[in-house]
């Protein structure tokens, strides 16, 4: 390859123009309808699990106290944070799946070369797509054994 | 009580037998298939989000997780707990920020992601460098754990349960390639969890199947009372605590041998779903430590700690399913101590074998390969030298394992892994990944300052001098901002990269949407899956295909 930065990690795709591709609409809707999801999930279980964290380094009488015989504050509130996993993990897959795959799968409708990428969990045939090398980046000698 | 220190446990030692000869046909099965450098490191990317999603329960909860935090709810109480919550809640960043991404940037190793629009020789050294330090302190930390735990467990000698682990690691890694290793982590997890709730409802039937009557009989049971179920027993300083909790969150999401298992599945919606499974299951485990470590505390009280547990607590739960199985000498409490010995083992296999397939990743294809040969070698050569990195890195880990003997000092190593991971490691992706004005200069000198400044924290901190010059124990608080620092210093103050610049926009539109993402191997995976009729469409044509 000519530039040292494609040797051996994954391929480049040179054929794509990418900067048309992050300036589409399709592309800023995905990208602002993922961060309407994650910055607020992000912000909201940084401040649940460190506010658990805190009030566990500096506040440990509070939660050392009995809610009912003996099962305490901070015992319960370490429970929610397992509440809390799941529940933003389940509604993050049932967002992904109906929200962010459909766009996705438009940005790559509407990018020149994409076609066969888009998401579909049972992963993308290898024969199926655009000519792109399924393994290395074709350089010779990558499948054959040169020396 | 007492631990069968001196003679050897044959039941725990024919459980063994059975899993190893269990893996060794997987391992060969796995070794026929094992051709290509995307089938060593990536399992051909044929996994199923649900199989991957167990082996990053298999890889990730180890024997630090099982037997660690029962002996830290059992010494500390409520402070051991907090371990658990932490390695769960650290999921959430890895599901929001890395997973989908790394499958979609990502070849085999976390350095290509990194090196991706950066500069390739710099740029990957420190990633392989990130991911050395980390894999390097963790798999000394499991070994020196194998090697005491056998020992007390079965009756093995220390050095032979070190060589045995790591000669089982090694076969796994060199003959079956992440395949193989991909499946001693699914059946490790089926174990782990098998093993866990068995022991949970044992707890809970001893107990009057009253969960609340836990913490009671467990607080009854402590010397320190009612502060056994308060916080601070272990960390008396707040800003460890939360220190801690830092180093946890940040740092699951840099560890190397959880960012390769997403590499492993064949898209981003199947990175997703394997965390999703993960989550689920790594948080039902962990809410089961709840039983084992005040279980442990209600069941076996003091005398546990003066009679058979360690210093570490390590033998709490092995102990714990003694007693609940019938007590020492019986047969039901000592077939139910020799299959959590046997569970342990499984879960230590299968961790190791993560780690040394991605230090191998490290060494031969991000430096050996990328670094060293530039790419002029060929996929036979990378795999060859993949091998070989192995058997060196494991070799290395097992003599130093032998070398310190088990009173090596282990304790710090795994939380020290976290850190670096934390500092080094997961701000350099996550810049990389998201911000455009992020340089080479900037994830050298990041990976340097987090790496440097994690390790050196802990070097002069209360758990490895008796003359600490800083008293804190977890050095998260202070090493994770001097990453993000050296990341953002490094990239502002030197000259911006144009090449860098103008590839983020591949990156970042690969990185979200897949789109020139590596494809799987044809016919990985076990079952041939159903494949949906595409009509074919021109590359390049722009048309969109109906479905």
């Amino acid at each position: 390859m000519a530039t040292p930065g494609t040797v051996r990690g994954p391929a480049h795709h040179e054929e794509i123009d990418w900067e048309r591709a992050a300036r589409s609409p399709e592309f800023q809707e995905l990208e602002g309808s993922r961060r309407s999801f994650v910055l607020p999930a992000t912000i909201f279980f940084f401040c649940w699990y460190f506010g658990f964290i805190i009030l566990a380094g500096y506040a440990p009488s509070f939660m050392g106290e009995s809610i009912y015989e003996g099962f305490t504050v901070g015992y319960l509130f370490a429970l929610t944070q397992f509440v809390m996993v799941w529940v933003l993990a389940g509604l993050y897959l049932r967002r992904a799946n109906r929200v962010f795959d459909p766009l996705v799968r438009r940005v790559v409708e509407k990018t020149p070369g994409a076609a066969g990428y888009a998401t579909d969990g049972a992963g993308t045939s290898p024969t199926d797509g655009p000519s792109t090398p399924r393994t290395g980046d074709g350089r010779p000698g990558d499948r054959e054994v040169t020396s | 009580m007492t631990v069968p220190l001196a003679e050897v446990n044959v039941e725990a030692l024919s459980i063994f037998a059975v899993i190893v000869a269990i893996t060794l046909a997987i391992t060969y099965w796995a070794s026929q298939r094992t051709k290509d450098a995307a089938t060593f490191w990536a399992a051909g990317r044929g996994i199923t989000g649900a199989q991957n999603g167990f082996a990053i329960a298999g890889d990730y909860m180890s024997a630090a997780s099982f037997l660690g935090i029962a002996g830290l709810i059992f010494l500390f109480g409520f402070d051991g707990f907090l371990y658990s919550v932490g390695f769960l809640v650290a999921f959430l960043v890895v599901l929001f920020l890395l997973a989908e991404r790394m499958r979609n940037s990502g070849k085999f190793t976390m350095a290509d992601v990194l090196s991706f629009r950066l500069n390739e020789r710099p740029a990957r050294t420190a990633a392989a460098l990130g991911t050395l330090v980390v894999a390097g302190f963790y798999l000394i930390a499991q070994m020196v754990g194998a090697g005491a735990l056998i020992n007390a467990l079965v009756g093995i000698n220390f050095s032979l349960a070190v060589i045995a682990t790591g000669a089982f690691m090694l076969i796994y890694v060199v003959f079956g390639g992440m395949l193989a290793t991909t499946w001693v982590q699914i059946i490790k997890a089926i174990l782990l969890m098998s093993a866990t709730i068995v022991l949970s409802i044992f707890v809970l039937g001893k107990i009057g199947w009253n969960p609340i009557d836990l913490f009671n009989r467990a607080e009854a049971q402590s010397d320190d009372g009612h502060a056994y179920l308060e916080p601070g027993l272990r960390f008396d300083n707040p800003i460890d605590t939360i220190s801690l909790g830092l180093g946890l969150v940040l740092g699951t999401a840099g560890l190397p041998h959880i960012l390769m298992r997403f590499f492993t599945v064949p898209d981003a919606k199947a990175a997703r779903t394997s965390v999703v499974w993960a989550v689920g299951l790594i948080g039902a485990f962990y809410v089961m430590t709840t039983f084992l470590g005040f279980g442990a505390r209600a069941i076996l009280g003091e005398a546990g700690a003066t009679g058979g547990v360690d210093e570490a607590g390590n033998l709490a739960a092995p102990l714990l399913a003694q007693e609940v199985g019938g007590g020492d000498g019986t047969i039901g409490g000592d077939a139910f101590l020799a299959i959590i010995a046997a569970v342990a083992f499984a879960t230590i296999l299968a961790v190791v074998a993560g780690l040394v397939i991605s230090a191998s990743g490290a060494v031969a294809h991000d430096v050996w390969s990328n670094v060293i040969r530039k790419g002029r070698d060929s996929e036979h050569e990378e795999v060859y030298v993949a091998r070989i990195a192995a058997l060196s890195i494991g070799a290395i880990a097992i003599a130093i394992a032998v070398a310190g003997g088990s009173d090596l000092n282990v304790s710090y190593m795994v939380g020290l892994a976290f850190a670096v991971a934390a500092s080094a490691n997961f701000p350099a992706l996550l810049l990389a990944l998201t911000w455009k004005r992020f340089n080479t200069t900037g994830a050298v000198t990041g990976v340097l300052c987090g790496v440097i400044s994690s390790v050196g924290l802990v070097l002069v901190g209360p758990d490895v001098r008796s003359d600490p010059l800083i008293e804190l124990t977890q050095p998260g608080i202070i090493s994770i901002p001097i990453g993000f620092l050296g990341c953002i210093l490094g990239t502002l103050l030197s000259k911006e990269e144009a090449k860098a610049e103008r590839q983020f926009e591949e990156l970042h539109v690969r990185s979200e949407t897949g789109i020139g993402a590596e494809r799987p191997l044809e016919g990985a995976g076990l079952a041939p899956r159903p494949r949906r009729p595409r009509p074919e469409v021109p590359a390049g044509t722009g048309v969109a295909p109906t479905r």
